[in-house]
């Protein structure tokens, strides 16, 4: 009777165990396939940010590549190649960073020509009254 | 004691040497050429904007950022993980070219406050330059007044210098020179001795002073009839007059008068007093 019991709790018990490294399994199993979703929000905003600074004017072929790199993601996604979604992701999120950095220096470059050339008028306009002076 | 009973069995000392060494190598030799493929041209970009003093000034954080990325891309992989190889190679050189791209923003903003600078400079100077001029012509407005002041101080000293030369008294009608009775003999109009110390005087003044207008005016003692005192008194200021005309100055400057006895200095009843009324006096006229 006693050993009896005994061998009924040591079966639950296996039961048990089994159920729950099932679980778990499945858990990671889950886990593997889900969406890089931060990774693709963060390729989103970095693009959006891209042309916020009009980096379509300034770093056109970056801002194509990350949009290129955005698609490819969304596509793996779609094909639950998970780990190469987040990759793509990547990449369009720092294509779009180098976009933007482009971007602005290709705009300070501009603000300096100009600059330069206001001064050189300046300077211009301030040797001739010296001259007429 | 025991260690070195124990180590000294051991054959041959250089062997040993030789196998870590070759250990070493091959465990070296090993590494490198795992290095996935095209790390070597990003490494290469990244120094050559580490080795850029203004990228590094400019872009410090970023080229570290770019720094891990390579480091991360050269890390030796499976032959079967060439997607991981290419990814980490992408970003490794999207990275460096970020670095490159901050830099040189930062360093355009830089240079542009050096612009906004040279502007704030070439404003200056041409505020300065005007500023300048304008302070000359103040300046030179005012030392000319200052030349005008100091002339015009120089000569009114010349002036008084010459006036205390004449002996001359400075009154309301002018300068008032008076040639005593010593230039004529009694009752004569002659000037005596043919010329005379304050005479020259006179003559050196009014050459200094060519636009002054002068009296020259007749005074007699009362001996003798009004009549004859004033004849007098004019011939001894004509003969003053034709002294000074002789000596070259304008006769149109000369106006002159005898009032024989009518304007005493002195009493006549004294010898002394009788003396210092004949006398011819000169009005130079105050310049106006």
């Amino acid at each position: 009777m006693k050993t009896h019991m005994i061998r009924r709790a040591a079966e639950r018990l296996g039961l048990f165990t089994t159920l729950f490294l099932a679980t778990l399994t499945l858990v990671a199993c889950a886990s593997a396939p889900l969406p890089p979703t931060e990774s693709l929000t963060m390729a989103s905003d970095a693009i959006a940010n891209a042309e916020q600074a009009e980096a379509r004017r300034y770093a056109g072929a970056e801002l194509e590549e990350a949009n290129r790199h955005l698609a490819e993601a969304e596509k793996a996604v779609a094909a639950e190649r998970m780990t190469e979604a987040d990759r793509l992701a990547k990449q369009a999120r720092v294509a779009a960073e180098l976009a933007i950095a482009r971007t602005e220096a290709a705009k300070a470059a501009a603000i300096n020509r100009e600059m330069g050339r206001g001064a050189e008028a300046l300077d211009e306009e301030m040797q001739r009254q010296g001259d007429q002076q | 004691m025991k260690i070195l009973s124990f180590l000294k069995p051991v054959p041959g000392k250089k062997t040993t040497i030789a196998v870590v060494l070759s250990s070493v190598l091959l465990t070296a030799c090993a590494m490198s050429p795992t290095s996935p493929e095209g790390s070597e041209d990003v490494r290469t970009k990244l120094t050559e904007l580490q080795q850029n003093p203004d990228m590094m000034t400019h872009a410090r954080i970023e080229l570290r950022d770019a720094e891990a990325a390579v480091q991360l891309a050269e890390q030796p992989l499976d032959s079967d993980e060439q997607a991981l190889a290419d990814y980490r190679l992408y970003m490794a050189d999207r990275m460096v070219e970020i670095a490159r791209a901050k830099g040189q923003t930062r360093l355009l903003e830089a240079e542009r406050e050096q612009l906004g600078e040279q502007r704030d400079a070439a404003r200056l100077a041409a505020r300065t330059r005007e500023a300048d001029e304008a302070h000359a012509d103040a300046e030179s407005a005012r030392s000319s007044q200052a030349d005008a002041a100091a002339l015009s101080a120089r000569e009114a000293e010349e002036l008084q210098r010459q006036i205390d030369d004449l002996e001359a008294e400075a009154t309301e009608r002018g300068l008032v020179l008076t040639l005593g009775d010593v230039l004529f003999a009694s009752g004569s109009a002659e000037i005596q001795g043919g010329t005379n110390e304050n005479l020259e005087k006179l003559v050196n003044f009014l050459e200094q002073y060519p636009d002054r207008q002068v009296l020259i005016e007749g005074h007699t003692d009362n001996v003798g009839s009004a009549m004859f005192n004033e004849t007098l008194s004019r011939q001894r200021a004509e003969s003053v007059r034709r002294f000074l005309t002789g000596r070259g100055i304008d006769g149109r400057r000369l106006t002159v008068s005898g009032f024989g006895f009518e304007r005493p200095v002195a009493s006549n009843d004294s010898a002394t007093g009788r003396q210092q009324n004949r006398r011819v006096e000169v009005v130079i006229e105050n310049r106006e």
